[in-house]
């Protein structure tokens, strides 16, 4: 077969043709200069090949992101000079707040362990409840920190809360209205996510709806909803389209998002 | 992507959200690992940061970050061309070996584990233009652009690659059905 041919059965296969290609195709197939079989089983492999799956990627490539962003956007608000300090201070910063509250947590751990080794499972029960506990308490702490890149790491610890309680909720929620950081309101979407099923978190993620400013965070909490089914969140997202001048992407997003919660 | 070049980073977000599942499936069709593909995808907006300014707002977005992409994904190869081989063995000796329960699979879930291997059989060069014809839905004149070759050629190539890709599944096909 002739290069001409190939690229005219490549054509075929994406659609490209018009009436008149296809029409090309078919002569070159009565006349047996394509063969018949061939080109039926090339068709419907193309076709087939849409079967083939792929997973969805994890949550923490999101995560993973916008820390980065966040660390480029810092860097970039910074003269040469500073940013040559930072440079020099990188190995000593990487043992700031959360990998000292880390280590002192893993240290009191260890501490429990050691005395309450060979005890009843009650006992390891109420460690690791305790153990819970600190990391909500450590979290809250961070939340309130000045630095972006620790609070969003504080989000980030909250996915290894496994059951939250109302005040660890209440300062994700409060985060995701009013963290001056984009980045973080977006990683506190992702984290009360995973709490989806709480009425109180919830009803929380729908307020937070006209609180928000930036088309990203819109967008996510207009995914978020859709995911979490909270088909009251349309009645907002459709307030949020009368009142406000949103860019055209978000207004398509919300567009999409009402009729997918109708 | 322009506004990010002058400075407003934030916008990157916007893009992440948009196009991090498509980079992702890319990445995976190509090396069928979750994690290196996520690995990669970080990587692409990393170096979309890192080469902002060369970005010129010419042709369409999709173009300029699939080249990154598939840079990211040569210069990892690159860096695990010893390992990839082994796994290129490993992969051979396991062609033809169904899994005990394969005779028990209905059709359709065979002929897309049929497909999955098929496409895991193809050199690199072929199996991206089907990943980003088919799957990413780019135009070959987008591709053409990507890979630095002229349309023609992708058509060219994009036949040729399905041509062996139906040679390999009907390989595979004859190979389980005997078993």
């Amino acid at each position: 077969m002739n290069e001409k041919h190939e690229q005219l059965i490549a054509d075929y296969l994406k659609g490209n043709l018009d009436e008149q290609g296809k029409q090309k195709i078919e002569e070159l197939l009565a006349k047996g200069e394509i063969d018949f079989i061939d080109f039926r089983a090339m068709e419907q492999l193309y076709d087939e090949l849409k079967m083939v799956p792929v997973p969805e990627p994890g949550p923490q490539q999101s995560s993973r992101f916008y820390e980065m962003l966040e660390k480029q956007k810092q860097l970039s608000a910074l003269s040469i000079t500073e940013r040559i300090a930072v440079f020099f201070k990188k190995g000593i910063a990487q043992l700031t707040m959360p990998r000292l509250a880390y280590a002192c947590l893993l240290l009191i751990a260890g501490g429990f362990i050691g005395v309450q080794f060979g005890n009843n499972d009650e006992e390891m029960e109420q460690l690791s409840t305790q153990m819970q506990e600190m990391r909500q308490m450590m979290m809250i702490s961070m939340l309130e920190g000045p630095s972006t890149t620790d609070r969003l790491k504080a989000v980030h610890i909250s996915s290894q809360i496994t059951s939250a309680d109302d005040q660890a909720v209440s300062a994700l929620l409060f985060t995701l209205n009013n963290d001056p950081s984009i980045n973080v309101r977006v990683q506190a979407i992702e984290a009360l996510k995973r709490w989806g099923k709480d009425e109180y978190v919830r009803k929380g993620l729908i307020n937070a709806i006209a609180k928000q400013e930036s088309p990203i965070v819109i967008i996510e909490l207009a995914d978020a909803m859709i995911e979490l089914e909270l088909k009251n969140s349309a009645k907002e997202f459709k307030q949020l389209l009368e009142e406000r001048e949103l860019e055209y992407n978000v207004k398509q997003k919300l567009e999409s998002s009402i009729a997918a919660l109708s | 992507m322009m506004k990010v070049k002058q400075g407003d980073l934030d916008k990157l977000g916007l893009l992440f959200e948009r196009y991090n599942r498509p980079l992702f499936s890319f990445f995976y069709r190509m090396c069928k690992e979750s994690q290196l593909s996520e690995d990669l995808v970080q990587s692409v907006f990393e170096r979309m940061l890192k080469y902002r300014s060369t970005y010129s707002g010419n042709g369409a977005f999709t173009t300029w970050m699939f080249s990154i992409a598939r840079n990211a994904h040569i210069d990892h190869y690159r860096k695990q061309k010893r390992r990839a081989e082994s796994d290129e063995e490993l992969d051979e000796e396991r062609v033809g070996t169904a899994p005990p329960e394969y005779a028990e699979r209905d059709g359709k879930i065979r002929r897309k584990e049929i497909l999955e291997q098929a496409l895991d059989q193809l050199d690199d060069d072929k199996k991206e233009v089907i990943v980003l014809s088919r799957y990413e839905g780019l135009k070959y004149k987008e591709i053409a652009k990507i890979q630095d070759s002229t349309e023609g050629a992708v058509k060219v190539k994009v036949f040729r690659a399905i041509k062996e890709l139906r040679d390999i599944v009907t390989t595979l096909s004859e190979e389980y059905s005997d078993e």
